[in-house]
């Protein structure tokens, strides 16, 4: 019984120096393996957002109103015209 | 005559022991918990339902050539269900919070004082007549503290097969009692100052260093902790799965239809384990007991040394969130979250208490590591 008593106060000793130590180890492998492989590979994702909102303010900014008004237009032609042929395409399907 | 006397030995009714009256009732028990109680149901339910099926007179589900007896040698005996099922948590765990704050892994390690300590108490109730504990069943029952089902069923399967039903039950039942045991120690041990702390946002985490990281753990475990290889590396296993975003398929389905298969399977043969003759003795009553004392000292020892943190750290940490470092992911986490609202409405706690609960399923696996290979 005592020497269990023994065995079992060993047991808690080294076992916990030894999760201590390995999840400390963790702590530095993140703190000096990962955190700088962060800084040198960061994520992809955020590189193409931040790509996306720069070209987005810049189109604002540089392209001049005409331009801006020309492919305005068009759009609302195309858009009249799309709706045009859907609404003969329905009328066609209904007369059949 | 002589054939109804046949017929009347062949009923369920003419066989029955007491014990398997008993026993049955234990698997009823275990079926009204899960289905109107919603403890662990995905689990309790097919245990209790194992339980019934083992203690049926004549049919011999748990004898050679019975379902369950296959079942349990095919799957648990041999430690492979249980490896799945952590493959399939590997899967669903997110280390983000973890990586962004390593600190709370001390956390998760303070949390497993639990799992030693208990040590303590299997062979202190040697001395109640009745009980007799080996090292052995001692560290399988200890492990219950580590909060951590797939965990403890390994190693019980491993030190202490005659045990595995109790052993189950509690660290399952306790899980499942998280939010209940776990408030009033973590209320007890720290002040309202304390537990009103609001934490630093949490920095981004890289795609890389996700992918990095169970590699890195892995590794550390080759070298260090072999005998931890089964736990961490089908864990490891997992999350790379998951964090590589190269075999969605294969992530998803260990984290869906695989575990949930595996998961029917461990329920039913844990319960081959609940027959008459194996649960029914006082061992299994200081079996739950031991269980109940693991998780609160696991409780007891995340907050403490989370208090401690706080007191040395510039950065604030919130000692509830060293609750969360027993495993039992995410019920731990949501815990810290829910008693640190109540202190301060505008604290929401979730994120960093992940932390710990996901440095604690690391923990306890290595404390099952250190066990295996020091009582082994």
């Amino acid at each position: 019984m005592n020497q269990l008593f023994i065995e079992a106060g060993t047991l808690l000793f080294v076992g916990m120096v030894f999760v201590y130590a390995f999840l400390g180890l963790l702590i530095f492998i993140i703190n000096f393996v990962l955190a700088p492989l962060a800084k040198k590979f960061p994520d992809p994702v955020v590189q193409t957002k931040v790509k996306k909102f720069v070209s987005k303010s810049t189109l604002s900014n540089g392209v001049s109103p005409a331009i801006v008004a020309a492919i305005t237009g068009a759009v609302t032609q195309y858009r009249q015209q799309h709706t045009n042929l859907s609404i003969n395409k329905t009328h066609l399907k209904a007369k059949q | 005559m002589e054939l109804l006397n046949t017929l009347w030995q062949s009923t369920g009714l003419a066989n029955f022991v007491f014990g398997q009256v008993i026993m049955m009732s234990v698997g009823g028990l275990l079926l009204y918990l899960a289905i109107a109680k919603d403890f662990e149901p995905l689990l309790l339910l097919p245990m209790g339902f194992g339980a019934i099926l083992t203690n049926i007179p004549l049919a011999g589900f748990t004898e050679a050539g019975g379902l369950l007896h296959y079942i349990y040698e095919t799957g648990i005996h041999t430690g492979v269900f249980p490896l799945i099922i952590f493959m399939g948590v590997g899967a669903m765990t997110d280390f983000g919070s973890l990586i962004a704050n390593p600190k709370v892994l001390l956390l998760g390690a303070a949390a497993q004082l639990g799992i030693f300590a208990t040590l303590f108490g299997a062979i202190a109730l040697n001395a109640v007549p009745g009980i007799e504990f080996t090292l052995k069943d001692a560290s399988a029952i200890a492990i219950i503290g580590g909060a951590d089902g797939p965990t403890a069923i390994f190693l019980a399967s491993k030190l202490a097969p005659d045990l595995l039903g109790a052993i189950a039950v509690a660290a399952y039942s306790y899980m499942a009692l998280v939010p209940i045991i776990q408030p009033p120690i973590m209320r007890a041990l720290t002040t309202e100052d304390e537990r009103k702390i609001e934490m630093a946002q949490l920095r981004h985490v890289t795609k890389v260093e996700k992918i990095i990281f169970p590699l890195a753990v892995l590794l550390a475990t080759i070298f260090f902790l072999p005998a931890a290889t089964p736990l961490v590396g089908m864990f490891c296993l997992g999350n790379l799965m998951r964090e590589s975003g190269v075999v969605d398929r294969l992530s998803s389905t260990s984290q869906n239809e695989l575990i949930n298969i595996t998961t029917i399977f461990l329920g039913l043969g844990v319960g081959s384990k609940l027959s008459a003759e194996a649960f029914l003795n006082i061992q299994t009553l200081g079996i739950l007991a031991l269980g109940a004392i693991a998780f609160s000292i696991g409780t007891a020892g995340g907050v403490l040394m989370a208090k401690l943190m706080n007191k040395f750290s510039k950065i604030p940490i919130n000692p509830l969130i060293g609750a969360a470092g027993v495993s039992a992911v995410p019920m731990a986490a949501r815990v810290a979250n829910k008693v640190g609202l109540e202190a301060n409405p505008h604290n929401f706690l979730l994120m960093h208490a992940m932390g710990p609960n996901v440095a604690g399923v690391l923990g306890s696996a290595v404390a099952a590591g250190v066990l295996l290979s020091l009582v082994g």
